[in-house]
């Protein structure tokens, strides 16, 4: 639903004619729904992929506040068990993969409770310290209404000192379908379109005026949920790094790499204590040789990435930054082909059989039947995948099977083929690859 | 004795996998020494395979093939099944296994193209497969059977920068469907392998000696990952997760990051050479480069 106004914002569903949705399904030859439904489910599963589009420049170092409305309306038992710890349980999925998408970006989270905004934890980089947090918001005590305007000062307030080269952003899950605000909120929404803060909204409700306006603004997204499922992929799809803004600078950053010092000259590193756990009482600092260590000052942090509490260097390993490339140099999607367009694979002597150039599943056979109608091309490697290896090799393993396993198709020359009509396109991956070569 | 028997059902109703990425390229070190090495480490891998498989009725095996020219899969194969028969008494499935394999790679070997100049083995593509392969059964499991999946690399190659960023691709897939790869290099010490393996917390070993590959695959590979901290195997090897940096390829302690595209450079400069984004305040950085780099020498 949300999806549809996005494309044209005055068009409201109930304005549009009437749907007769029952005709999308259509029965097979044999009266069987299952063609149909499978069809469907499919589709469904590559929509994401397909929305991904193509981003040249991408805020990658991110400082996101994720603020949480614990009013009276998160109790509402709509979603299951109620709005509140269904929201609590998306948002655990969303931490962990926030950081496992974004290891150099910061999270924290703000509450509303009660008119007042409440700060649960500071921008960090570790995802421990928001799930502890998490954990205790599940049994707040839900009363009386938002404020909008006092999440957004106080998140704008952390949000205004992050240096100019991070992408800044505010995630807001509203339950409420009310706002209650010390002054007028337009003031709050100018300032942060100022600061090109990006604000989305995920509405647990209904779509609320003013929550479109902010996002509409500050270039955000706005979606109200339809169920736990439709939840979800709206929390999701804030992963995956917005495009740059035009107000973040540009500059280089200062990072250490540290090294890990097992051994100083032949004897097994002095026994230390690291930085992250010395001041935390629950879990004291323990006696270890290993860790790394600060390249600048030395102080020690059995975690990366970290930014030194000493020195303020921000501390990365050569995989962090590795992690985020798939999103610069993203698969092309493949092309979608009848299975019938598939050729029998050469190499085999009973030839009609054809099978997956990734999972070397048989495809059209047995129970699959339905959902192997469709294979996929790469259109570099020539290689045909089924669905499930085109969604695993788009959303997990960031890498074509083909390309990368016959030799003469570079494996990543597609990103040069593809970025070379850009001005301001990377020149080249080759000279990335190697970057890290040992 | 509830326990006991609780324990042994959830064992039972749990899978062990292995896929063991076979390097067959014929321009490693020791096929060109000498290609009879070729056989013997063929004959350990299958051996221990069978091993794997002895050690559990569920367990399963898989082994793939990175060649110089193709990426297959010798075993198992779905739709040509090998003519079986009990031969001495042996278990058919063992049995199967080798001749499987073996008859596999010599239709691939023989039909490949000839090599005119050594080249490199694409084993990060032979690993995205053997994870391609693995993820397709791990959605076909049945409901509450549960599978640990995990690969075995055995090469002789050299890596390749080139292939750097598949190889991460590959590992941060394999910690985040938690897979363990275990490496087994059979020349040289891989430092990005190394990574991998420390990223999976799987073992990294360096052969020493070819003709005693299958005890040292018995005793390091062979026990799941999940008993291995109570066993005495060969200690982790130090890695180094330090950048080199873009401009002179050299490993540096602290260097500047692009904000847009993420590369390393070991000094400050106005412009990016790779995404060529013009970088604001230029002014005091290099001052407190210096500064900083001074206090390095120091220490």
């Amino acid at each position: 639903m949300a999806d549809d106004e996005q494309e044209d914002q005055k068009e409201y569903r109930w304005e549009t004619g009437y749907e007769k949705t029952w005709e999308a399904i259509k029965d097979d030859e044999d009266g069987m729904l299952d063609g149909a439904i499978a069809e469907i489910i499919q589709k469904a599963k590559r929509q994401r992929q397909a929305q991904k589009t193509k981003q040249n420049r991408l805020g990658m170092m991110r400082h996101m506040f994720v603020v949480l409305d614990c009013s009276e309306s998160m109790s509402v038992p709509d979603l299951k068990p109620t709005r509140l710890r269904c929201t609590v349980k998306l948002l655990e999925l969303f931490i962990e993969e926030f950081f496992d998408q974004n290891p150099i970006s910061q999270l924290g989270l703000i509450a509303l409770k009660a008119k007042r905004a409440e700060k649960v934890t500071e921008l960090t980089g570790t995802s421990r310290v928001h799930l502890k947090a998490l954990e205790s918001l599940a049994n707040v005590s839900l009363t009386s209404e938002p404020s909008l305007q006092n999440g957004l000062d106080l998140a704008l307030k952390s949000l205004k000192v992050v240096p100019s080269h991070a992408s800044r952003e505010i995630v807001i899950i509203m339950g409420s379908l009310t706002t209650c605000d010390p002054v007028d909120i337009n003031l709050t929404i100018d300032e942060l379109k100022k600061e090109g803060i990006r604000c989305s909204v995920i509405s647990l409700s209904a779509e609320i005026h003013v929550a479109r306006y902010l996002t509409q603004q500050t270039m955000g997204t706005f979606g109200a949920v339809l169920d736990d499922a439709h939840f979800r992929d709206q929390l999701m799809s804030q992963v995956d790094p917005p495009p740059a803004a035009k107000t973040q600078h540009n500059s280089l950053i200062r990072m250490g790499f540290p090294h890990t010092k097992n051994e100083v000259e032949g004897k097994d590193a002095p026994l230390s204590m690291c930085m992250c756990h010395i001041e935390n009482l629950e879990e004291p600092s323990e006696l270890t040789t290993t860790g790394h260590h600060c390249p600048q000052c030395n102080s020690k942090y059995c975690e990366l990435p970290v930014e030194c509490q000493s020195c303020g260097l921000t501390l990365v390993s050569a995989p962090h930054l590795a992690r985020s490339y798939h999103h610069l140099f993203p698969v092309p999607n493949f092309e979608e082909l009848p299975f019938e367009a598939m050729p029998a694979s050469s190499s085999d002597f009973t030839s009609d059989v054809r099978e997956c150039y990734g999972c070397a599943k048989a495809l059209g056979q047995g129970v699959d039947k339905v959902a192997d109608k469709v294979v996929f091309r790469c259109g570099f490697c020539k290689q045909f995948f089924c669905v499930d290896c085109d969604i695993f090799i788009h959303d997990t393993l960031h890498a074509c099977v083909g390309c990368n396993t016959i030799p003469g198709v570079d494996g990543l020359v597609y990103q040069q083929s593809s970025k070379s009509d850009q001005v301001d396109a990377h020149p080249g991956p080759s000279k990335q690859r190697g970057q890290f070569a040992m | 004795m509830e326990a006991d028997q609780s324990a042994s059902k959830e064992a039972e109703s749990c899978i062990d996998l292995l896929v063991i990425v076979l390097d067959t390229n014929p321009s490693q070190h020791f096929v060109r020494q000498n290609p009879q090495n070729l056989t013997q480490i063929l004959e350990a891998v299958i051996a221990f395979g069978n091993a794997h498989l002895m050690q559990k009725a569920q367990n399963k095996l898989a082994v793939v093939s990175c060649s110089h020219h193709a990426t297959n899969f010798l075993y198992p194969l779905p739709r040509r099944q090998v003519e079986l028969r009990q031969m001495d008494g042996q278990y058919e499935a063992f049995n199967l296994v080798e001749k499987t394999v073996k008859q596999q790679l010599g239709s691939i070997l023989m039909n490949a193209p000839r090599l005119s100049a050594p080249c490199e083995s694409l084993l990060a593509g032979s690993m995205s497969m053997a994870l391609c392969y693995i993820s397709r059964l791990q959605r076909n499991l049945a409901p509450g059977v549960k599978m640990h999946s995990r690969i075995l690399v055995l090469t002789g190659s050299n890596e390749c920068a080139s292939q750097y960023m598949t190889f991460m691709n590959v590992f941060f897939t394999a910690q985040k469907l938690g897979i363990t790869i275990d490496t087994c290099a059979l020349d040289k010490t891989l430092s990005l392998l190394q990574q991998g393996c420390d990223i999976t917390s799987g073992q990294f070993l360096k052969v020493t000696q070819l003709d005693g590959l299958l005890q040292y695959l018995l005793w390091v590979f062979l026990p799941a990952p999940q008993i291995r901290h109570k066993l005495v195997l060969p200690p982790p090897p130090k890695v180094d997760y330090r950048a080199s940096c873009f401009c002179h390829r050299e490993l540096i302690d602290i260097g500047y990051v692009c904000s847009v595209c993420l590369s390393v450079f070991c000094k400050y400069s106005p412009i990016c050479t790779t995404c060529h984004t013009i970088f604001k305040n230029p002014g005091p950085l290099p001052i407190k480069g210096k500064k900083k780099k001074k206090t390095d020498k120091q220490m």
